[in-house]
């Protein structure tokens, strides 16, 4: 028991003592688990009536399984590791919760320095890729995450066929560069730093950026299982808090700096600092993109956090677009984003920490020119049937 | 004949299964210890099951595998209603987790589990029982710290010092150990 709680009484929290005081939450080695990793380092849960104990998992199939079993309350997860269990996805299913983005944009796809030559050359990917002579094997991080689904995306909007032309595999974000510089990978999209990494160490080249792929494309959430909300409303609650004015901490000036300094501790992620910082704050040396490159956002007014039942709902639609789901998934999508997105408590949470709450999602021109917003996702159906290259 | 895939990227000895494993009559593949090299494996082998460190960051290899190719070995459920519940939570707990291909009879894996349990369910209860001994240990030369303190402080004897402890424990529903580290820090804080 720390000394605050030997001093403090219950009248401290408004909101009433979170039913459970001390969290277990799990991330995965990457820079966008800062929000996390600041929220512990400068105990802001303690303004909560909460204690985190953060533990480093090796793997998203582990941040799954304990999260099922309970050893970890809540954790840094893909938006689509959710959705996966969810729906059941080649593994155990269960009711799940988004509480909140923990952040958007800052993830990329890095190639090797001879393909990345062949890609400025020719200037068109299809005919860079031919000059491999073989299937092109490509690396990404989980099944159903954001990076598996953002690479089949990018393929796709040049004509490529990931199902068939490409071979995806997955490769724990870690050992990203390890397996470039051991040859037989063309490419790989993930989390920072490891494109940074990777690049210094002459192993790759950053070819493009995941804005540029889908600006302002939700990322990590914070997730837990459904069951831990209903139980525990006032700890989700509280949770939310904490990580929210993490997120507005990484946003003041020169903070992201100081917290790069931070995640380049072998505890947290464990790689050199310069690299991390140089990402966080949007130094992609000379990559050039369709727009501005958007670096890694964790907050902006909390129009980063809000979690939209509509992002959920794209991954849903790329799933039955690759074939990982029926059409059943597609016809309950909007029900199922909105039992997982915890719209309400999140919302209370921002009111609480007088973050501005924008619930509408914000339209966006993904790189293969199509929209995507709330009214798209309203006939979803009509959305996949719109994609030409698809699982057949 | 059920064929067996070890993976042995992590320091968890998982590669001396292999000759118990041989000795139940399990087809032993040619191990894996990289990420990068296990969907060729995994497409050409075949295996049955695949063994590998609860902790592996392998794992999500295999995930993707489960996914994309239904002939694949896909994560145990280790969360259905499904028989063997106890032993698959096990395994688990021992940090072993098993893939297996769909269709496989539970009762065809469980040898299989067996073994693994037997090889490291006991390596982890000693390690348990260690750190519980340490704690223990620890704990009691806490107390013992804030019963001098009181004995000095007040001039009273140790029977005493301890009932103190003991009344503010259950008064304040905590454990002794904790009332004893926070009067330690106090009495630290105040030099």
């Amino acid at each position: 028991m720390s000394t605050s709680s030997w001093l403090a009484s219950d009248a401290q929290w408004p909101d009433g003592v979170p039913e459970k005081r001390h969290l277990r939450v799990g991330f995965i080695a990457l820079s966008d688990a800062a929000p996390l990793i600041v929220a512990k380092r400068l105990e802001l849960g303690h303004e909560h009536g909460l204690t985190l104990e953060l533990s480093r998992e090796s793997s998203w199939a582990a941040v799954r399984d304990k999260l099922l079993t309970g050893e970890l309350d809540a954790a840094h997860s893909l938006y689509g590791l959710v959705y996966g269990v969810q729906l059941g996805i080649g593994g155990p299913r269960e009711d799940m919760a988004v509480l909140m983005v923990l952040n958007r944009n800052g993830q990329a796809v890095t190639v090797t320095p001879s393909l990345g030559e062949a890609m400025a050359r020719t200037g068109d990917l299809r005919a860079a890729l031919a000059s491999l002579g073989r299937k092109p094997v490509f690396a990404q991080t989980f099944p159903t995450g954001t990076h598996a689904m953002f690479l089949n995306y990018w393929f796709a909007a040049q004509g490529i066929d990931p199902l068939t032309e490409i071979s995806s595999i997955v490769i724990p974000p870690a050992h990203m560069v390890a397996a470039m510089e051991e040859g037989g990978l063309d490419g790989f999209c993930c989390g920072e730093p490891w494109h940074a990494v990777a690049q210094a160490r002459g192993l790759g080249r950053t070819v493009v950026v995941s804005s540029d792929i889908w600006p302002n494309h939700p990322e990590k959430v914070l997730a837990c299982r459904r069951d831990f909300v209903s139980r525990y409303p006032k700890t989700a609650q509280a949770l939310v808090r904490t990580l929210l004015s993490a997120c507005r901490w990484l946003d003041m000036p020169g903070h992201r700096a100081e917290a790069a300094g931070w995640l380049a501790e072998p505890a947290w992620v464990g790689a050199p600092r310069d690299l991390i910082a140089a990402r966080l704050l949007g130094d992609f040396g000379r990559l050039q993109g369709r727009h501005a490159l958007l670096p890694v956002s964790f907050f902006d007014e909390g129009v980063v956090n809000y979690p939209h039942p509509s992002d959920g709902m794209w991954f849903i639609a790329q799933y039955r677009r690759w074939g990982m789901v029926g059409d059943a998934a597609v016809a309950g999508a909007a029900q199922t984003a909105a039992a997982v997105s915890q719209t309400a408590l999140f919302e209370a949470a921002a009111r609480a920490e007088a973050v501005p709450v924008e619930a509408t999602p914000a339209h966006e021109v993904l790189c293969d020119g199509k929209a995507w917003d709330a009214a798209v996702a309203g006939d979803l159906r009509a959305y996949v049937d719109g994609f030409d290259i698809r699982a057949r | 004949m059920l064929r067996v895939l070890l993976v042995t990227d992590t320091d968890k000895p998982i590669g001396e299964l292999r000759t118990a494993l041989a000795r139940l009559g399990c087809e032993m593949l040619v191990e894996v210890a990289k990420p990068q090299a296990l969907p060729r494996v995994v497409e050409s082998e075949r295996p049955d099951v695949v063994i590998i460190d609860t902790e592996s960051p392998s794992r999500d290899t295999l995930e993707q595998l489960a996914v994309m190719n239904a002939a694949a070995p896909r994560p145990v459920l280790m969360f259905s209603a499904d028989g063997n519940q106890s032993l698959i939570r096990a395994a688990v707990d021992a940090g072993v987790t098993a893939y297996s291909v769909e269709g496989l009879a539970a009762d065809r894996l469980a040898p299989i589990l067996e073994v693994a349990l037997a090889r490291f369910a006991h390596e982890e209860k000693l390690r348990a029982r260690l750190a519980k001994a340490e704690t223990e240990l620890a704990d009691r030369k806490l107390i013992d710290r804030a019963k001098r303190l009181l004995m000095d402080r007040r001039k009273i004897s140790e029977q005493e010092a301890y009932a103190i402890l003991r009344k503010r424990a259950m008064d304040q529903g905590e454990k002794l150990v904790e009332v004893a580290r926070q009067l330690v820090s106090i009495a630290e804080l105040l030099g």
